[in-house]
């Protein structure tokens, strides 16, 4: 149901936010998670003699993000497995995207972190610099976690300082989606892959004037869009434990937008902002308040849900080859686990067994074993997951090398240049002040 | 309330215990004791678990750099650190203090401002004032409510029902929750339309006020204005007092319509970065949860300080009616 949006705590999106408890509640709940640390702890110490004896009667705790609709399919995949291993059973929790990393943080203070739980590149590294998760690499040279049949750069994904810290759930990239139904009543020609960055923001500009409906969302508070920019320009986010970028590279990107903004091509800052926000429902393309969105492909299908105008997807401008097979999210255990055997081999039979993967489909994003997806993309019907599963194999093609995955600190240098790109958005400030403030403001996040 | 004849010293009850014979006393008394602790219990173990005994281990995590996924065990103490980086080198944390400041100080006078005004006007002996004190006490009854916070977005968006009210005018309306210059000023209109709790209190107090004086005061000649500022805000002022303290409190520590309005951001561009928010967005989204609990003990002592303030000074101003002060 959500592909791909990654439940940022700094940026929440989605309904479940609004049901978020007032702060006086979240903090006792928290002090109560960290005074029952200890306790749970001492509890669990006394309490694990049966997990490894006898007849192996497991029970796993799992964890996910999701709507309804990937509740449903997962469950269905986990049915599955307990079928053919009656000796494991599940303990299922998911939530929506809000607040996911809230809880699975405070889970994980209480002592009582679930033993398998999915995640994304903007944590994977803040969880796994702290060694909460478990290094697959020895289960993935044993061969019992399989992953021959991954794409290697979305193995590698998944790699953070050496360690396999979790299991791409699904392949996505990322996808400039724009409505097709406004261009074609307005006799405007659609975006195509490859088209250079200035070209796009002409084009932009045509459609405003023509459409009188902004032709693109400005992407520059847009993490994945600067990414994408950058590596083009031969730099990268990150590089090593350091930013792969410069103050001056983001004075051309806030500069580049400012040019846009200036020439009609993008809405008023106030709408920016409003798309901004990574709700799906919120974005320009679907809420009718530009032609354009800066997407991830897989979202496509919930996108859809949105609008009665019919979509369509290409890759962001400038050379494709900058884009990647990016882990839409992954699977990781936790280190502390008393079931860590039975919980890869939950991950390894979601990832390449056959029912599974078909029970799962695109709802993660392609599969990540090859050979299934290619199966599945055969058997899709849905028309919007048809689409987005032609696009990402079309643009897979393409695809460059991958980035490493984001350091420690990510989420905050994402909230960062939100805040840098709208003040230059709402002329609080210049270009070059807005990129001196966040290259600042990234540096000591990352430190 | 000042006035009122002040409750018997000698109660029956008491006098009747003294008649009882005094050993069955002193054991019924020790019973009494333990049967008291017993009864406290649930509220004793509620107070030290959940909030004497984590609040004074936030105020040691503050010194450490705990980041929520690290085992308690294991963190490490970093002493002032995170109290040095808070004033020193975190811009954002000062600006968040601004936010605060500035959201209190025009939100909670212009709120008990409100209140007392229509207190005033709902003192009277009209037809429906019942109706009309329960219509004012209604918003504040759906408080601090995520609904509300979000009907308070879809209002004043750019398309929002406000600027429609507007363009009745022929006025073009602002984004005002989407504007940086406006969306704090949106949420102080919110925390000043649910004044509805210390009306009812001042409500009470203006109950209270002995309608002699004022017909003492309009033997003497003093006008409407005059009755208010020599009569009726001098015996109200123990009321303010309190309701001034009261929503100085509420008011920095308001947390969900800032959350909401701006998906937890504290934006645009932290227009709305409530130090509440700060706190929480250090604490849960960038994982700096030592940092965090510093922010929290600079907070509290911050809203102590204040508060002693009001009281220090309230002897200046406050009137308490039977003389003790």
């Amino acid at each position: 149901m959500h592909p791909v949006t990654s439940p940022t705590a700094g940026s929440p999106v989605g309904p479940s936010f609004r049901t978020r408890a007032p702060r006086r509640r979240i903090l006792r709940g928290l002090v109560a998670a960290v005074v029952a640390a200890p306790l749970m702890f001492g509890a669990a110490a006394c309490g694990d003699d049966g997990a490894d004896a006898g007849d192996d009667k497991v029970k796993l705790s799992i964890f996910w993000w999701g709507g309804e609709g990937r509740a449903k399919l997962t469950e269905e995949a986990l049915a599955l497995y307990t079928k053919k291993n009656p000796n494991v059973t599940f303990e299922k929790t998911w939530q929506a995207n809000q607040g996911y990393f809230d809880k699975l943080a405070t889970l994980t203070a209480g002592g009582n972190p679930p033993d398998i739980f999915q995640i994304d590149d903007n944590y994977l590294a803040e969880y796994a610099g702290r060694s909460t998760v478990l290094d697959l690499t020895s289960y993935k040279d044993s061969g019992k976690l399989d992953v021959s049949k991954f794409p290697k750069s979305l193995l590698e994904y998944g790699i953070v300082d050496g360690k396999l810290a979790g299991v791409a759930a699904g392949e996505n990239t990322q996808g400039l989606v724009y409505n097709k139904t406004l261009l074609t009543k307005n006799g405007l020609p659609e975006p195509t892959t490859g088209m250079s960055w200035e070209e796009h923001i002409a084009w932009a500009e045509q459609v405003t004037k023509k459409t009188k409906v902004p032709g693109t969302q400005d992407p520059s508070a847009d993490y994945k869009a600067l990414w994408v920019w950058l590596r083009q320009q031969g730099k990268d986010l990150y590089k090593g434990k350091d930013l792969g970028f410069d103050e001056a590279d983001v004075t051309r990107w806030f500069e580049l937008w400012k040019g846009a903004r200036d020439r009609g091509a993008t809405p008023t800052p106030d709408v920016i902002h409003e798309g901004n926000s990574s709700d799906i429902t919120k974005q320009l393309v679907v809420t009718g308040k530009s032609a354009t969105s800066w997407v991830w492909v897989n979202q496509m299908p919930d996108l859809k849900k949105n609008t009665k105008d019919e979509l369509g997807v290409v890759a962001y401008p400038g050379d494709p080859s900058a884009q990647w097979a990016r882990a839409s999210m992954y699977w990781s255990v936790f280190k502390g686990s008393k079931n860590r055997d039975a919980a890869v081999d939950v991950i390894n039979f979601l990832a390449n067994d056959p029912e599974a993967v078909a029970l799962l489909g695109t709802d993660r994003g392609l599969p990540s074993n090859m050979d299934l997806r290619a199966k599945v993309s055969e058997t899709a019907t849905d028309p919007a997951m048809k689409q987005s599963i032609a696009v990402e194999t079309e643009l897979a093609a393409k695809f460059g090398p991958s980035p490493q995955v984001p350091i420690k600190g990510h989420s905050k240098v994402k909230s960062e240049l939100v805040k840098a790109a709208e003040n230059a958005q709402y002329g609080r400030a210049t270009p070059a002040e807005a990129a001196a403030q966040f290259v600042a403001a990234c540096k000591s996040a990352i430190a | 309330m000042a006035l009122t004849t002040a409750p018997g010293r000698t109660g029956p009850t008491r006098s009747a215990r003294s008649h009882a014979p005094r050993r069955g006393a002193g054991r019924d008394r020790h019973g009494e004791g333990l049967a008291g602790y017993v009864f406290l219990s649930p509220w004793l173990i509620g107070l030290m678990g959940v909030t004497a005994i984590p609040m004074l281990l936030s105020l040691y995590l503050s010194f450490t750099n705990y980041d929520i996924l690290t085992p308690l065990s294991e963190v490490e103490w970093v002493g002032l650190a995170n109290y040095e980086r808070m004033f020193t080198a975190d811009p954002s944390y000062w600006h968040a203090v601004q936010v605060t400041l500035t959201f209190a100080l025009v939100a909670v006078p212009v709120k008990l401002a409100a209140a007392l005004g229509v207190a005033l006007l709902l003192n009277r002996a009209w037809r429906g004032v019942g109706l009309f004190r329960s219509l004012f006490y209604l918003p504040s009854l759906l408080g601090g409510s995520v609904a509300l916070a979000i009907v308070w977005v879809n209002m004043f968006n750019r398309d929002g029902a406000f600027n429609s009210f507007l363009a009745l005018f022929g006025i073009e309306g602002l984004p005002w929750v989407n504007d940086p210059e406006w969306a704090l000023e949106t949420l102080m209109l919110l925390a000043i339309w649910q004044f509805g709790a210390p009306m009812v209190i001042f409500l009470a107090g203006l109950k209270q006020v002995p309608s002699e004086l004022y017909e003492a005061a309009s033997v003497d000649g003093a006008g409407r204005f005059s009755q208010f500022w020599h009569v009726t805000l001098p015996m109200l002022s123990p009321v303010i007092f309190f309701n001034l303290v009261l929503e100085t409190i509420n008011g920095f520590q308001g947390f969900t319509a800032a959350f909401v309005l701006s998906n937890g951001t504290g934006g645009p561009v932290d227009s709305t970065l409530m130090y509440t928010l700060k706190l929480y967005i250090s604490g849960f989204t960038d994982l700096e949860m030592g940092y965090a609990s510093a922010m929290a003990w600079v907070f509290l002592i911050a809203i102590a300080l204040i508060t002693t303030v009001f009281f220090s000074t309230g002897r200046f101003w406050v009137h308490y009616s039977d003389g003790e002060r």
